[in-house]
Formats: structure tokens, sequence, C-alpha cells
């Protein structure tokens, strides 16, 4: 579900300040500084890099205001007709259309100069046509100045339009103005909407929220509806019918029949029949307020048979209620029946939907099967039934209309009864039959009132304590004995961990045993063998050692491509050289001349051309396989492949032929794409060189975007004798 | 929550600060001040900037001021007017001063006085052949010199056939090709952007007229038929002398002025 959340909008400046803003950016932004001496493709790309950031800025900043605008066809209808009352969706849709426009003109403005900078033969040449790109540019965004105002404002108003959710549970007040409906909404939320004594105080929705059955509802607060035909209506009034129209809500309709509002009863009832296809498909109530004024049973006949005719012609939806803002006599009742009813509609319609089947199929209620006719019932103790019977007593003792006790026990159906008018009686009789018998078992919190309160007295949990003998409970346990903790010292699972070492060392042992065993085979190796094998495992240690050596990995580590394949006498771990492997592996006894030409030959080719090499024979293959296949292409018919397969096999190869006839071009594998627009290998070289010479450049050379200031050393003033005053006295 | 116009709100439901109205009097009282101490402070680009936009706002200052004034300034002679009864057809009729009838004859004959076929740029700087071309060096060696890249704004027809590459003298970069003037109407005060149909001649060099180059001064034929303007018989006229008033090739585009 989408939130509807227009408050983080960035500020939309106006024309001047992003005229201002783009500019500076240029200005900060790319070189300043250039020469006429310089090579005037220097300074011809010193310019166009100007025309080009500024277009770039100028077309981020309004591609970033026109993705945070939202657009009135994607939003809820709800919010889009909104917006369309409040700012009218033409003008809205006009002024970021113009915005766009603008983005594409200042392209095209950039694109064409930069085209003619290319063609400047001088830096002056090449500075005018920079002046004029970034002038027009420039105009181009003046010329929207009421466009970017207006969506200023737009943005303003909307980051302050209340944060209203179209699809949670929603309680919509509508009516007349002045018949209470925000004296209501500041009864039962804590939006603290102006209250005044004429119409129209309220002139936009408002929203507050308000808690009923642990679940949280939106109240909404309309502007008064006048009654006359939607065309004559105005924008406050257009936004409670924009709310009425969209949002799927309970309605409270607001009637005042004190008439103090100034409006008569047949008039709300009028506005009432004139918006009553709004209130299709939404849950009602109609509330009577003001009846502190004007009671209900006291208003005159004619009066009161209009309204509940009205209610009666509005459906069986509808229910009519009456309350006062001012004594708060039916506040919360209303409020009830319209979340009870917007909550039985919103459940009704879960599991009218088929949603709900998927969870439904799923649920299953079982009844265990009787197994026979015998009726088991509760047990219950006796000493509880005698305590019961003895409540009972002493209950019927004092008042004799009470059936039983509730005493620890949740309410029963018959109990329900007769909660609502005794509630404060049975709670009396709870303290007494608390205080009054003492058979039960103290609590401890009893016992610690009468021995003196909190703080005084605690109970003794030691009593609970369940250990082997019950005596031991209450012996004393020092918690440090000679300076030792002794808790550091108990460990219930002490026998358990000492076994297992036990078994540990019983098989170390048995290891230790068997490789004696194996050792006495080494036996049969001669003097040489065993020195070099001692040898082995003293290199073995070595290397082992070294590699775990402390500080190991942590520094920082040339990539392989730039420390280079040799052998770099500051990192023993880079490759080694030719030589190096040689000799090595001599010490070894291994003949390395085979490795080593193996190596050079793989260097001396070039990777890309080894790997296109590799591609190449693969794909020969592959053909080969292709053309085996259509050759015994009906044998393979009956095998592996479905019809369909084959049928679209056999039309897409038909297709291939065609398609192949019908190109002039031969059909020749096409460049590599890195040397497409090259004419030919010399173009391709010199494209190389061109290319590492600018990586070079990103590997952190001097650009001319590196705005440094060289230390001016001045040559009278670092050069000459230095002692003895000469050096300043010449 | 705050909703809607919130500030609005709170002042009216708890009223301002005692003091409000005084701090209020009391900023703009030191505005001036605060404005002529950053006005000295400034320095360099910002400068430039704040010096110009206060101009501006002295200027439209100055103007709402006169204009002001002008209600009091007397322009008609109500002297001249004379009193008594005066017959119904010369009632709103008011006295001219003898200065104001004066002055504007006098703009007048400077206007006649002025030849019918002056134009605003009287005069087309002559441009060099090394200003206007640049040798483009050809052949194998790069030893050859006899070609040409015109450096200037040019004006190509719309059916102009290009000779064979090779042997072409003269090259238009298509880069520096102009196909379209904004013209300014001297009496209607509007610009229009109209297409170029003949570039008429430069009276520095055949050559310059022939390749249709494009410099200040020059005389252009425009198309405005779309302005629905009407020659003195009648026709509906479709092509316009223009002079164009920039340069072209250091603006980007084509500024000219209507001959009328
Ligand atoms: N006597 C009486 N006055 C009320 C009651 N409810 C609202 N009012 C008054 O009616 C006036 C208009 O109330 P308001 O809530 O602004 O009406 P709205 O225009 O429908 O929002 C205020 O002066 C309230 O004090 C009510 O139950 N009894
Ligand atoms: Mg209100």
């Amino acid at each position: 579900m989408p939130v509807y959340n227009f408050k983080n909008m960035a500020p939309v400046p106006s024309a001047n300040d992003l005229v201002d803003i783009v500019l500076t950016r240029t200005q900060r932004r790319t070189p300043t500084v250039v020469h006429p001496g310089y090579k005037i493709s220097r300074i011809r790309s010193f310019y166009m890099r100007k025309i080009k950031f500024t277009q770039q800025t100028i077309s981020d900043r309004l591609t970033a205001m026109l993705t945070s605008f939202p657009r009135l066809s994607d939003i809820h209808p709800f919010y889009s007709d909104l917006c369309n009352t409040l700012y009218d969706r033409d003008h809205y849709k006009l002024a970021l259309g113009q915005i766009n426009t603008a983005k594409t003109l200042v392209d095209a403005v950039a694109r064409d100069m930069v085209r003619m900078v290319k063609y400047g033969d001088s830096l002056y040449r090449c500075k005018c046509l920079k002046r004029a790109a970034l002038g027009r540019m420039c105009t181009i965004l003046k010329r929207q100045k009421a466009s970017l105002s207006y969506l200023e404002e737009v943005r303003k108003h909307m980051s302050r339009l209340p944060a209203l959710d179209p699809n949670t549970r929603t309680l919509l007040m509508c009516g007349l103005p002045n018949v209470g409906k925000s004296s209501f909404m500041n009864k039962i939320t804590r939006a603290n909407v102006d209250v005044q004594p004429y119409a129209f105080t309220t002139k936009s929705l408002f929203v507050g929220h308000t808690d009923y059955k642990y679940l949280r509802w939106q109240v909404i607060d309309t502007p008064g509806i006048l009654d006359h035909s939607l065309e004559e209506r105005n924008t406050i009034e257009m936004q409670a019918i924009t709310a009425l129209a969209h949002l799927t809500c309970s309605v409270l309709y607001f009637m005042d029949i004190s008439e103090q509002c100034g409006y008569t009863i047949e008039s709300q009832c009028n506005l009432f029949r004139s918006i009553a296809p709004l209130f299709a498909n939404k849950q009602l109530v109609v509330v009577i307020n003001k009846i502190d004024v004007q009671p209900w049973e006291t208003l005159e006949e004619e009066k009161r048979r209009m309204i509940e005719e009205l209610v009666k012609e509005s459906g069986p939806n509808t229910t009519l209620l009456t309350m006062s803002n001012v004594s708060e006599e039916g506040v919360s009742a209303v409020k009830n029946t319209a979340c009870d009813k917007l909550l039985a509609a919103r459940v009704d319609s879960r599991v009218s939907g088929n949603k709900v089947e998927s969870v439904m199929n799923r649920l299953q209620v079982v009844f265990p099967t009787a197994r026979d006719g015998i009726v088991r019932e509760a047990c219950i103790p006796e000493s509880v039934s005698k305590e019961r019977e003895r409540m009972a007593m002493q209950s019927s003792n004092k008042s004799k209309k009470k059936k039983g006790s509730r005493i620890g026990y949740a309410p029963t159906v018959e109990d329900e009864e007769e909660e609502d008018d005794t509630p404060s009686e049975s709670e009396d009789e709870m303290m007494d039959g608390e205080a009054g018998n003492s058979g039960r078992k103290k609590t401890a919190r009893e016992l610690m009132w009468e021995n003196g309160g909190p703080g005084v007295w605690a109970p003794d949990y030691r009593e609970q304590y369940d250990l082997a003998d019950p005596e031991w409970r209450f012996d004393a346990i020092p918690q440090i004995l000679d300076g030792k903790n002794i808790a550091d010292y108990v460990d219930p699972d002490i026998e358990e961990k000492l076994r297992v070492l036990e078994e540990e060392e019983e098989q170390l042992q048995a290891e230790y045993e068997a490789a004696n065993m194996e050792k006495m085979d080494d036996d049969s190796l001669d003097e040489m063998e065993k020195v070099a094998v001692g040898e082995i495992r003293d290199r073995i240690k070595i290397i082992r050692q070294y590699k775990e050596r402390p500080g190991g990995n942590n520094r920082p580590v040339l990539p392989r491509e730039i420390r280079g394949r040799t052998k770099d006498k500051h990192d023993e771990d880079a490759k080694l050289s030719a030589d190096a492997i040689e000799k090595r592996m001599e010490k070894y006894g291994v003949d390395a001349s085979k490795m080593v030409e193996r190596g050079r030959k793989r260097e001396r080719e070039d990777p890309r051309v080894r790997r296109r090499a590799e591609r190449a024979a693969a794909a020969d293959k592959e053909m080969e396989d292709a053309a085996a296949n259509d050759s015994d292409e009906e044998m393979q018919d009956g095998r592996g492949l479905s019809k369909g397969a084959i049928k679209r096999a056999k039309k897409e190869r038909e297709q291939s032929v065609k398609r192949e006839k019908s190109l002039a071009r031969s059909h020749s594998r096409p460049r590599e794409p890195s040397q497409m627009g090259l004419k030919d290998e010399s173009m391709a070289k010199i494209a190389k060189k061109v290319e590492s010479k600018g990586q070079m450049r990103w590997h952190g050379g001097k650009g001319e975007g590196d705005h440094t200031q060289s230390v001016h050393l001045v040559k009278w003033m670092n050069t000459g004798k230095k002692r003895n005053g000469t050096h300043y006295c010449r | 929550m705050p909703q809607h116009e919130h500030m609005e709100r709170h002042r009216k439901l708890h009223g301002r600060r005692f003091d409000a109205e005084e701090r209020d009097r009391k900023r703009t009282a030191r505005l001036a001040h605060k404005r002529s101490e950053f006005a000295q402070k400034v320095h360099g680009l910002r400068a430039k900037l704040y010096n110009q936009r206060r101009f501006k706002e002295k200027a439209t200052m100055r103007k709402t001021i006169a204009q002001h004034n002008e209600r009091s300034n007397k322009h008609a002679n109500d002297e001249a007017v004379a009193d008594g009864a005066v017959p119904a057809y010369l009632l709103d009729r008011e006295g001219v001063s003898r200065a104001k009838v004066l002055s504007n004859t006098v703009k007048q004959k400077r206007k006649e006085k002025a030849g019918k076929w002056e134009v605003p740029i009287p005069k087309v700087k002559p441009v060099a052949d090394d200003e206007m071309f640049k040798v483009m060096r050809t052949g194998s060696k790069k030893n050859k010199a006899w070609k040409r890249v015109v450096t200037k704004c040019t004006f190509v027809g719309d059916n102009y056939t290009r000779k064979a590459p090779k042997y072409e003298r003269f090259i238009r970069p298509t880069g520096l090709r102009m196909k379209r003037a904004n013209v300014t109407h001297p009496e209607l005060k509007t610009s229009f952007q109209l297409d170029i149909l003949v570039v008429k001649k430069n009276p520095s060099s055949d050559l310059y007229t022939n390749l249709g180059v494009l410099i200040k001064g020059m005389i252009i034929e425009v198309n405005v038929s779309d302005l629905g303007l009407v020659t003195t018989s009648g026709k509906v006229a479709w092509g316009k002398m223009a002079q164009v008033t920039n340069n072209p090739e250091l603006d980007g585009c084509v500024n000219a002025v209507l001959l009328v």
C-alpha cells in the first residue's frame, strides 16, 4: 500500500534562484583558468565542458523536480481529485509539462552550441559561444518563472495537507456549516480544530485519530456543505465532497435540531437528500446534535417525523442517534456505533471476498466422537466444593438475591446477566471474603501487610527450596570462603566432566600407542631417507610458522596487475621468476624446463587472443555437432525432442536461411566491440595507446580539474648569498 | 500534528508576542544600515552581482517615484483653455504647451531627414581572406594547401549539391551552416524566427557572396509569408530584406532587423 507523504518534496527554487544556483555551480565545479596560448583543442574542451556541465546541472535539477511531484494519475483517486480541486489539474499538468519542455530546450541549446564550439578557432570565439550558450539556457529558465513559483506554492500547500490514509478505518463528519462537526471532532480526538460560531470556520479537511476496541481510527472533519448544485460549489465545499466520494468510511451526518446554526431542519433534510448518492455503500449515522438546547423528545412532532422519515427512506443501513457536544451526552455512543458499523462492514467484505477462501479452506473444527455413554464431569476436589458451599452460605446470609460466589472464577453465562447492575457489591464481598475466612492459605502479600508492610517484612523464599533433605533449606552458605567466591567452585556437572576427560585421555593413549606401532615401520627407511624425511618435516614446520607469524596479512596489498609478475624482493609472496622457479624445483630434484616453457608461451600470447581461440574452438565444435544433427534429422525425430520442439527448430532453421539470403552483407563474425569503429589494426593500436594514457590520468595524474596553486618562488628572493645581510642588500 | 495554515492558526489562538510590532519596525529601520554594511564589505563577483541587482532596484524605484510625480507634473497647458462657456465639441480639448509641440516636430523632422535606404548598420566591416578561411592541408604528405575551410557562419541553400569532395575548394562546415534567423520587426518590437531565403551581396568580395557567408551588417532576404505582411500594392509579401545585426559565429545564431 502506498503511503502518501507529500512532505519530503524538495523546495522548488524561483527562476532567479535557479539561474544563480546553476551558474554558481558551473563556476565552482569546472576549471577556471585558460590561456590563449593553450592548444586550441584544449581551449575548446575547456569551454565545451562548461556548456555541458551547465546543461547537465539544469537537467538534473529539473528532472528531480519532475520526479518529486506526484503524477495525478498514479496516486489514489481521492488525492488526485483533491489536487484537482485545490490546484486545478490542468494548471498542474501544464506547469510540469512546461518544465519538461524547458529541459528538452536546454538540452537542444547545449547540443547546438557545443557543436559550434567544435569549430571555434580562437579563445575569444569559444568564450563568446559559451557566454551565448549559458545566456540562452538561463533565458529558458527565466521564462519558467510563473510555473516554478506555482509549483513552489503547490509544494508548500501539499506538504501541509493532513497525512490522511485513504485505505484505513475512517469516520467522516459532514453536514451544513456550524452544526457541530468540529466540536465533535475535538471531543473524540486531539486534533484541536478551530471552533467558532460562524460558518466556514473549517476551510479544509482535518485529520485526527482516536482509539476504539484497541484499534486506531482515523477521524476526518470536513468543511460544511451548502445545499446547492455541484457546479456552484466552491473549493472549500468540494474538498468535503471529494472526501465523501472517494473514501470508504463510516459517515456521520450532523443535524442541528436547535436550528442555532442558521439553517432550518427542513433545509438540513434537503441537503441530506441531495448528497444521498454519495452515501451509497457507506455506513451512515444520522447524528442529531445540540440536544442540550432542544431535546429530541420535546421537538415538534412534525419535524421529528420529517427526520425519522428521512432516516427510513435512506435505507436499513442508517442509524439515528442523538448527541450533544456541550453536555457530552451520547458522544461516545455515536463514536462507538459508527465504529462498530464500519468494523462489521469491513469484516463482512473480507469474508465475502474471494481472498478469505484460501484461509477458510485450511480451517477445520473437529469434535471428538463420544467413546461411550458415560458422563465424565469435571473433577472438583472436596475441599474446594466445601469452600464453595461455605462461601455461598455466607453470601446468601449477606444478601438474599445473590445466586453464588464468583471469587476466583471467570464469569459464566449465568453470572453475566447480573454483572452489570451490581459490580460494586460483588467487589465489596470479595474484600470481605478475603479478610473473613481463615481457612484459606494466606498469600505472601497478605502476610507482608500483617507484618508491617513492604520494607519491613519480606517472604522467606528459602522455604520453597527443593532440596534432597528439607533440613538443608535454612543452612547458612557463605558467599566468600578463604578469600574465594564459593560460587566459582560449585559445578553440578563436575562428575560428568571428569568422565569425559578420562575418556579422552584413554583415547589419546590408544592413539599414541598406535602411532608408535607405525614408527616401527618407519625403521625400514635407510639413513639417507631418514635424513630427507626429517628435512622435509622441518621445512613444513618452518613454512607453517612463517605463515602463522604475527602481523600476517594486515597491510596494504598491491594488486597483482600492478605488482607485476616477477619476483619482488620486498614481497616474498609475489610470483617467482623463471630462474627462481627452476632453481627451487632443482632443489627438489624436478626438471622445471617444461614448466617454464609453458609459462613463457602463455605470457607471450595475448590473453584475449588466447580466450578467443578457445571460444572459436568451442564454437567450431558446436557447428559440427549441429551439422551432424541436420544430417541425421530423420533419425533424431523419434527420439528425445517433442514434436512441437522439432517443428519450431525446423521453422527457425528455414527462417535463418531466408534471412541469410535477404542480407546484403556477408555474415562473417563481427569485430571485437572494442575495435568496432576503427579502420584497421594500426588505428586500434593508437586507440589503445590513447585509452591507456587516459587511464593513467585516472590513476591520479594531475588534470585540468585539479585546481592547485603552486608556490611561486620569486627568483630574487631565493637565489644568491644569504649571509651577512647581502641577501637583503642587493 | 499541525495541519494547513498552522502558523496563522497559532497566531489566532495565542496571539503574537507583545513586542512583535516594535521588532518589525526596528528590523525595517535597520535594513538600510545592514544593506550598506554589506555593500561596503562585499567584493569580487558577488559585489558585481549585488551592485547590478541594487542598481536595477533603484532604477525601478526612481521610475515609480517619477510616475507618481507625473500626476502632479503639468503636461497640459491649462491656461490655454478658454474660460467661460465653451461649445460642447471643444469641451474635452486641452491646451498643449508649446514646448511639447516643438520637440515633437523636431523629432519628426529628424526621422524624415534620414534617407529611405538608411539601414541600421551602415557599413559592413571588411574581412580579410585569412580571417575568413583556414587553410586545409591535403595529400598523403599533407603538402598541398589549396583547400579552404570557411570559419564564419554560412547560408547554404536547400537545393545546393556538393561537388565531389575531393575537388571541393571551399568547405563550409555543416556545424556552421545557418538556416534560420531571429528577425526583429522594428515597429512591432517583436522577434520572429524566420527562414533565410538568400544572402545578398557582400561588398567585400563576390566570393563571400557566392559562399553565402553571414557576417554583421549583411543584407539577407527572409521568408515573411507567415507574418502576413502586405505590400503597398496589396499583394502578400513573402520575401523581405533584413540586416544581420550580430556576429553569428560568436553568438551561435543569426539576429537581424527587418528593413521596412
Ligand atoms: N449548544 C450546543 N452548541 C454546540 C454544540 N455543538 C457545537 N455547538 C456550537 O456550534 C457552533 C459551531 O460549531 P462547529 O463545531 O464549529 O460546527 P461546524 O461548522 O459543523 O464544524 C459553535 O459555536 C459551538 O459552540 C452542542 O452540542 N450544543
Ligand atoms: Mg468546522
